[in-house]
Formats: C-alpha cells, structure tokens, sequence
C-alpha cells in the first residue's frame, strides 16, 4: 500500500461531493407502511414524524414487530399458519409451527430533494493549482433520492425479521444497496429462565444500536460524528505524521451478531454486538474475479464472497437507563402515559453510554528480517467511546445530546535500520515493521432540540460539531503559512455546523422537509498579522447550505 | 256482559291510537344511513333510561354509527388491550360543544350524556385512523337504514315534520307530511 502526499484540492472536491452525497444519501429512514396495511392503523400509531418512533412504536419494535398485548386480536389482516399449533406438542417429530404475515409485508419509499448552495463555495476555485480544473458546485440543483423497499414482520414465535433495500439511488438503476437485513429472535431470555426481555439475539447486517439512530433519524443531514472516519495526518508539510486510514464510522451497517436486552419505552437496555471488521471501506464486490477469493457468484472457488478485511471481529456495547417521570406508578410503567386527554409519550429523562472497540488494519508490502519480500501489516486497536441523553417532554419537546471521543493508534512504517519512514516516501521504501507514535484522535457530537409543534409540524434546531486535528492537517493547502481551511474544515474543528429545520406532514406518509445549513467561517485569503508577524486568514466567508426533501412511504 | 264491553273500548282505543300515530318509510341512496325527525317546535321528550354503548375494540369504534336521542346518556369503553381516547371535535357542527373523554384502561367505561342533537363525529387522538360517528336525534323518532338504504320509523303522530337523512358526510331534510303511512325517498349527493 502506497500513500500519496496530500494535495489539498482532490481533497477539497472529495468533501464537497462527501458533504453532496451525505445530504442525499445517508439519512436511510424508514416507516413500515405494511403494519399499517396489516394492523388497520395510520402511521403515527407508532410515528410521531416518521420514521421516528414514538413510545408505542419502540414498544412494538421491542415487542419483535408485534403489538405487545393481544397482537391477534388487533390483525386486521389474520397470519397464514404454518403448521397447527399443536404441532409443538409433537417436537422433534414435527416442525415447530409458525406463521408468516397473511399479506407481504412490503412497504416503498422514495424520496427526492432540491438543494441551494451558497455562492462563496465558488471561492475555493483560487486554490486550484494552475492547469488544474476547479470543482464546480451548482448553486442550486435537483436530485432524486431513494427509491427503496423494505420488509419486516414477524414469523410466530417471537422471530421477527426485517430487511431494507436501495433499489436505486439518484435515479440510476440497482446502484443502491442493502440496509439492514436481519432476523431477530425476541426475548429469548424465556427460555433460560431469566427475566422477561432480559435477552434477545439478532443476526445479520444491521445498524449497530447507536443512541440515537441515523437510520430512524427525521433530520436530512446525517449525524457528522457519525459520519467521521479517522484519517490520520498525512500532510507532509506538517511535522505530525499519522499512519491511519481508518474507514469505520459508526452510521455504517455492521455483519454479525448482537445480544440486547430491556426495553426502549422505560428502565434499561442493553445492546452487545459482534460484528465483521472492515476498516478499508472496502466490500466483497471491490476484489471481483480474484482466483484466491470465494466470490459470492460465478465462481468455482465456491464460498460466499468476504465482506471483512480481518479475522478481528469489532465488539459494541451500549447501555441506557431511561427514568419515566410520571408521579403516578402506574401511568409511569405504561408504554404510554395516559394523560388526562389522551394517551402520550413519556416525559422522561434517558442517559446511557457506549463503546466500540475494533483494530484498523493497513497491509503494505514490505520485507521481512531477512530481507525476502513480506507483507507487513499494521494493526492498530481504536475505540470509540461516549455518552449520551434525552430529555422528553410528553409529546412535543426532545432535547438530545451525543459525546463522542475517537481514539486510533499510530503505527509508522520503519526501515531496516529502525528508521521512520515518511509517508510520502512509502512507495519507494521497504517497511520492516512500525512503532507506536501519535494517536489519531478526535472528538466532538452535537445537541438538538425537536419541537413537535402541531402533530403534524416539527421545527427542529442542531448542532454538531467534531474536531479533529489530524482533519485540520489534512484540509491545510500546501502553502504551509495558510491557516484558513477549505470548504467544511476552519482552523480548529473539522466540523461544525447548525442546522435549522422543519417538517411537515402532509399526509401521515408524506412529509416535506427543510433543513439550512449554516457552516463555519472559511478563507482562502491569507495575510501577515503586521503585530503579531503571524499568519492570519481574511475575507471570512460561511458556505451555507440549504435543502428541501419530500418523502413518501406506500 | 261487562268483560265484552271492556274488550270493545280497548278495540276502540286501539284503532283510535293507530289512526293517529303513523308511519314514515322510504329509502336512502347512497344505502346504511340514519333518518330521523327533526325538532318539533314546541315539543320535549323524556330522555331514555336506557344507556347504549359505544366500544373500542381492535382499533375500531364499535358500532361504527349509533343513533340516540338528544338527553340519552352513552357508555363508552375500552375493550383494547392498547390506550385509546374519545373526542370529538364538534356537535351538528358547533365547535364549542367539542369535549375530550381523556383516557381509560380496558374494560373500564365513562359515560356522556349528550344534550344537544346533532352529529358527533367521534375521534381516538393517538389512532387518527379511528372514526365513529353518534347521531344525536332531537326527537324518538328515528331509526337506521338496512344495508339497501330501506327505512321505517313507526308511531310518529300524525303532523307535518322536517325529516332529516344524513349519510357519512351527507345530509338532506325533507317536509314530509305524516298521515298514515307517508312515503319519503333521499338521494343523497355531495
């Protein structure tokens, strides 16, 4: 593996395309318009805007995708049986009956966009090197979204399953890709005596049990501390040299398996997940017709493809405690709370915490002690580590908050003679092995404020913001003086951002929605401080963005 | 001798009573619909004793319509095993008579009394897809179409009455005057 220097322009129009691209594709929301077919009911029996969930809809999700009393009863549409209940009494002679839904549960969605850039983003153009194309970004543009379907039920037996596709993204055809996919075995604990909804047992691709979810998420922007991936400092014109190229982010679905327990609508829960690692961001379908790698079709090596690019396994876990904050008992351990003109949310207060804990790794070819080529390979363990809380009040007010720390180890490439080797030197010299420098940290999260102010308007306010020095470095352009940063990078944080938003349900399945971006103070002008002799940035100017979304479920 | 007079003043009463107590029938397109006489100027009528019930079941007000008169005093209960609420935002379209019953567990039930006639068109703040609809007739007589939309409301006494068909979202009043049987047809058409 080889590593360029850095070159500030690439560098700039990956962010601006990154910062395009996550407005359109990283909010995967979903509501499930088969319960509603199947169940009678409107969407916001457990939406408050959809996809987010009120209290009854955690509680049929805890519940595997069921109502949690009396699930038969509320049918509409009855299961078709697979197999007479009597049948258990015949197991091991007979299959253990279950059902499936009696209609497909399918539900569509689709959703299209219109964008407004600011017109300072043009600025950056004075950046390119000469002979070099500027990145344009359109002031205003319009984009498809995606167009997805998505399944999930219950099959008897409290298994429930759920699978989520991109059937295309942005207009072109089957370039989308799948979500969540997975089968979930609810309250197992049953079985083992323990406590009810102590235990349940999940399997297959998912979104890892974040505080608060992207894929549930009503904002259009995704979350940025999600998003961030921790690349170490490569610019070669700073002394601090980061040997990390670390492409987890925690928004990214995971393959494994997860252990969870408690519920979502009071008390605790709990989430444990053991899942692939894949750190180069590079799936199955980047290494095709390869002779020594199962490929998952068309091949006659046979096997199913890999996803994971180590036998490490990366392990999750995430505890909350919601406290209910009704003064009567009984209103207080309700999945809803019965207020004196109808049911509502909670007003309650959560807090919980979380953990991920996984080893990067970067592969280079290298020599091993006798000098024969070798392949060295750089683990670096990383974690990832916070803290998080809620405050709701009954229906209409959240207020969120999320703390996140990142934390890589820095492995650089040494010589035969124990020498460091610099980065930009690696394509031309032979690593042996490395030695601990540097972390690559970083740290940020962001608070926001939801305001449900007519059951079918939400007027939102956040802010997120992550700072990174490692991304300061690398937005610096090569004139080392330079201490302004392009597109999204000012001189301290990599991030930061607050968006204003609000929402409108047209329909229970229709919503419009509006989110303004405004970004931090940027410059591509640098003087010389006359008092300080030091170099400052001038002519600050923000590149904000604003969206507009409508999205319709069926 | 005096066992067989008694027997023919009963007969003339009897036929006296049915000559002046008649009968409205007709049909209603478009089919299940409610029919009833409107107010008759002065005129009062004791509230029934009877309590009718308006359920909640399976995400469902049920019945669906029920038909009362005005001063009659309805049971509503929660047969679910989920929360549901009861409200309604109007009566014969007086937004001022709209009330929220608030919210129960199953099985409990809380009653309204219901002294204004019109439409009440019932709602479940927390299952919008949920609608029910109590009639609230100002006088005994009324009753409900069969399915075919066919009615007969009995022992109306003789008169000239406005009579009132009203269909989910439809409403049509008729003069009709009531002498013996009388026949009153609706098409009803938004």
């Amino acid at each position: 593996m080889t590593r360029q220097p850095f070159n500030a322009l690439p560098k700039l129009s990956f962010c601006l395309m990154l910062i395009a691209l996550s407005l359109l594709f990283s909010s995967t929301s979903y509501a499930i318009p088969a319960f509603a077919r199947m169940y009678g009911t409107s969407c916001s029996t457990c939406h408050i805007d959809f996809p987010k969930l009120n209290d009854f809809g955690k509680a049929f999700k805890d519940a595997g995708f069921k109502f949690p009393k009396d699930d038969e009863s509320m049918l509409k549409i009855p299961p078709v049986m697979l197999g007479a209940p009597a049948n258990k009494e015949l197991w091991p002679k007979a299959i253990w009956p279950g059902t499936i839904p009696g209609i497909p549960p399918i539900g569509l969605r689709m959703n299209t966009y219109f964008q407004y850039t600011g017109t300072s983003s043009g600025k950056f153009a004075s950046l390119t090197p000469a002979g070099t194309l500027a990145p344009f970004v359109p002031t205003t543009d319009f984009e498809t979204g995606l167009f997805s379907i998505f399944t999930a039920g219950n099959f008897g037996s409290d298994i429930a399953f759920w699978v989520d596709d991109d059937i295309s993204v942005s207009g072109a055809n089957a370039n989308g890709d799948l979500g969540d996919g997975y089968l979930k075995f609810v309250n197992i604990s049953r079985l083992m005596k323990l406590p009810k909804d102590s235990l349940n047992f999940k399997i297959g691709q998912f979104e890892l049990e974040l505080p608060f979810t992207q894929a549930r998420s009503i904002w259009i922007s995704p979350y940025d501390i999600y998003t961030q991936a921790n690349i170490g400092a490569m610019n070669s014109l700073v002394p601090l040299q980061q040997f990390v190229n670390n492409q987890f982010s925690m928004d990214a679905a995971g393959q494994g398996v997860e252990f969870s327990g408690g519920l979502h609508t009071g008390g605790y829960n709990y989430s444990i997940a053991i899942i692939d690692q894949n750190t180069s961001g590079i799936g199955q379908d980047q290494n095709p017709g390869s002779p020594y790698v199962p490929q998952a079709t068309g091949s006659n090596n046979g096997g199913l493809g890999v996803a994971s690019d180590s036998n490490f396994k990366d392990i999750y876990a995430s505890f909350n405690y919601r406290f209910n904050l009704e003064h009567d008992k009984e209103s207080r351990d309700a999945i809803q709370a019965a207020g004196p003109t109808g049911p509502r949310d909670h007003t309650y207060l959560n807090f919980g915490t979380y953990y991920f804990y996984g080893r990067s790794v970067q592969r280079l070819l290298g020599a091993a002690a006798d000098g024969t080529s070798a392949v060295v390979t750089a683990r670096e363990p990383f974690y990832r580590v916070g803290g998080n809380m809620t405050f709701n009040y009954r229906c209409c007010l959240q207020f969120n908050a999320l703390y996140m720390f990142g934390h890589d180890e820095n492995l650089l490439p040494i010589d035969a003679s124990g020498m460091l080797i610099p980065l930009q030197n690696l394509g031309t010299a032979v690593p042996v092995g490395f030695i601990h420098s540097t972390p690559a940290t970083f740290s940020g999260g962001f608070v926001d404020a939801e305001w449900l102010a007519y059951p079918w308007m939400y007027v939102m306010v956040r802010y997120d913001g992550v700072n990174s020095t490692s991304d300061r470095i690398n937005g610096l352009q090569t004139n080392p003086s330079f201490t302004g940063a392009p597109f999204n990078a000012p001189f301290a944080s990599t991030r930061n951002r607050i968006t204003p938003g609000v929402q409108f349900l047209i329909h229970p399945n229709i919503k419009a929605s509006f989110e303004y971006q405004f970004r931090p103070s940027q410059s591509v002008v640098i003087a010389t401080n006359p008092v300080t002799g030091l170099p400052i940035a001038l002519n600050p100017f923000h590149t904000n963005t604003a969206v507009a979304g409508l999205e319709w479920v069926y | 001798m005096m066992r067989c007079f008694l027997l023919t003043l009963l007969l003339i009463a009897a036929v006296a009573a049915t000559a002046f107590a008649g009968t409205i029938e007709g049909k209603v397109s478009p089919g299940k619909s409610v029919v009833y006489v409107d107010t008759i100027p002065g005129k009062t009528f004791p509230a029934p004793a009877q309590k009718p019930m308006m359920d909640q079941k399976g995400l469902m007000f049920n019945p669906r319509l029920l038909v009362v008169q005005v001063g009659t005093t309805v049971e509503f209960q929660n047969d679910d095993s989920v929360q549901h609420n009861v409200f309604w935002p109007s009566v014969g379209g007086n937004k001022k008579l709209s009330h929220n019953l608030g919210t129960w567990p199953k099985g409990d039930k809380r009653p309204f009394t219901f002294d204004s006639p019109g439409v009440v068109p019932l709602l479940c703040n927390v299952h919008p897809e949920m609608s029910g609809y109590i009639i609230v007739s100002p006088t005994p007589y009324f009753t409900e179409t069969d399915a075919g939309g066919n009615y007969k409301i009995d022992s109306v006494p003789d008169g000239k009455y406005n009579v009132v068909a009203w269909h989910e979202g439809i409403k049509q009043t008729k003069s009709v005057d009531v002498a013996g049987t009388s026949k009153a047809d609706f098409a009803l058409s938004k």
